[in-house]
């Protein structure tokens, strides 16, 4: 009984939704739309739960001598500075200019300095890459290094020629190998979908 | 007294009048093929025959032995679930990589029950960390080691995808394995790169193929594309767990003649099998 219901449950919404998107009748219509809502109502729920036990788990760190504290701080400080910022009186919630300045001189340059970091995170990643499986790394990098010197800004003949193979280069091979990988990816989503959908469960002895 | 009859006739007029005032939304054309791919799906899980794949994706076979050590050295196993989530705002298809990843996390979460090693799943989405939390404790149900669960812990780092990745690469705590399961962005190799610092052995999957590089690059073991698919039909020795695999091979063989058909039928003039799929 404990899980039969949720999976009777998944298995009726989930054909009930797969009706609505066939077939065109105002009680389906209005049967979905209801169980939508009530979707977006459980994630907005989850958030606020998800948000509670962020806070509560960093003031459960600042009592602990051994925990990083300073971090707890910061991300106590942060989320009171964003609540502060959308709940003052006369605020205007997401689009108070308090919470716009916040998001735009202090969320976005934190974000943007992480997104900056790739780089020297991507030849950290090679060098693990060489030590884990050499050959298979080596021609990767190889691979890449070719593809690199053939998107080189040169000009006359040689640039245009550089072009040339660059273009084939990402319409063909590379190409190739992202189709392949997209049609095996939307072959294993479409069964993955029909799994949760029919209630196969993955879950067994081992 | 109630007539049953009439009750019948009541009941076959309101559906009636249910049907009449329905239509198709997508015409009669479009239609059957959806009930038709839904009924070749139906049929491809229902009746499995073959095993597709036996090699060791993932190098997860090599969990319960990185579950053992990081027992010896009293250390814990990280698992993050991608990026993507389940009630974030991304596309349909990265929320189903979430799901996805979630029979491997049942998978090592039996292993780590066994051995008593604890767990930290991380996610930026707070559905996905309910889901985590169910999914550690049914572990712990199914191998009776729920006094075990309470050492183990899920946490929601925040929203966002840097979240994601500047927690893992922030983290202190040095685990004996580490997993990061399901779907990736752009900041995926940084993610990879905090969980591949922090923990001994390291096993990657997603389906975005534009991260396929991090993951070949990071970890000791990946999976690659449709192999995040895969990997759990091999996992275990139940036989409806590897139904996706057969569904998934039969799928494959039917695309595979699909496009060989439609590339002949154009080579020779006939048809565009093309166009008349996609209808444009």
């Amino acid at each position: 009984m404990r899980r039969s219901l949720p999976t009777a449950l998944l298995v009726i919404v989930g054909l009930l939704l797969l009706a609505d998107f066939v077939i065109v009748n105002p009680s389906l219509a209005a049967l979905a739309g209801v169980l939508l809502e009530y979707i977006v109502l459980l994630a907005a729920a989850a958030a606020i739960t998800g948000g509670l036990a962020l806070a509560l788990r960093h003031i459960d760190q600042l009592r602990h001598a051994d925990a990083e504290r300073s971090g707890s701080v910061l991300v106590l400080l942060g989320m009171a500075a964003m609540l502060l910022a959308g709940f003052y009186p006369g605020s205007t919630g997401a689009a108070d200019p308090l919470m716009r300045w916040l998001v735009a001189a202090l969320l976005v340059p934190l974000v943007a300095s992480l997104f900056a970091m790739l780089f020297f995170f991507l030849l950290s990643a090679a060098r693990r890459g060489v030590r884990l499986r050499s050959r298979e790394t080596t021609v990767m990098l190889l691979a890449a290094s070719v593809v690199l010197v053939l998107l080189l800004p040169l000009g006359g003949s040689l640039g245009e020629l550089l072009a040339a193979a660059a273009g084939w280069a990402l319409a063909v091979p590379i190409g190739g190998v992202f189709r392949g990988l997209l049609i095996g990816v939307a072959i294993a989503t479409a069964i993955a979908a029909a799994r949760v959908l029919l209630a196969v469960d993955g879950a067994a002895d081992d | 007294m109630p007539d049953f009859g009439d009750l019948i006739g009541r009941l076959v007029g309101i559906i009636g009048e249910v049907l009449g005032a329905s239509s198709l939304r997508l015409g009669i054309g479009p239609t059957l093929a959806i009930a038709g791919i839904l009924l070749i799906l139906l049929s491809l899980v229902a009746r499995p025959i073959s095993r597709w794949v036996t090699r060791d994706l993932g190098h997860l076979s090599a969990v319960p032995r990185s579950m053992a050590l990081a027992a010896e050295s009293g250390a814990i196993a990280a698992f993050s679930l991608g990026t993507a989530g389940i009630a974030r705002s991304v596309s349909a298809s990265a929320r189903l990589r979430t799901l996805a990843a979630l029979p491997i996390l049942s998978h090592v979460a039996r292993a780590a029950a066994r051995s008593g090693v604890p767990m930290e799943i991380s996610a930026n989405d707070p559905i996905a960390a309910i889901l985590a939390e169910a999914t550690v404790l049914e572990a712990h149900r199914r191998t009776e080691t729920e006094e075990r669960a309470g050492r183990s812990r899920v946490v929601y780092v925040g929203e966002g995808r840097a979240t994601a990745a500047g927690y893992a690469l922030a983290a202190r705590t040095h685990g004996g394995a580490g997993f990061v399961m399901g779907g990736l962005a752009e900041e995926g190799l940084l993610l990879l790169d905090g969980m591949a610092s922090n923990t001994g052995s390291t096993s990657f999957g997603t389906a975005d193929a534009s991260q396929a590089s991090s993951v070949l690059l990071e970890g000791e073991g990946a999976l690659i594309g449709p192999e995040l698919f895969q990997a759990p039909s091999d996992l275990t020795r139940g036989g409806h767990d590897r139904i996706a695999a057969f569904a998934g091979n039969r799928l494959a063989w039917i695309t595979i003649v699909v496009l060989v058909l439609g590339s002949a039928l154009v080579v020779f003039g006939r048809i565009d099998l093309a166009t008349f799929l996609v209808g444009h």
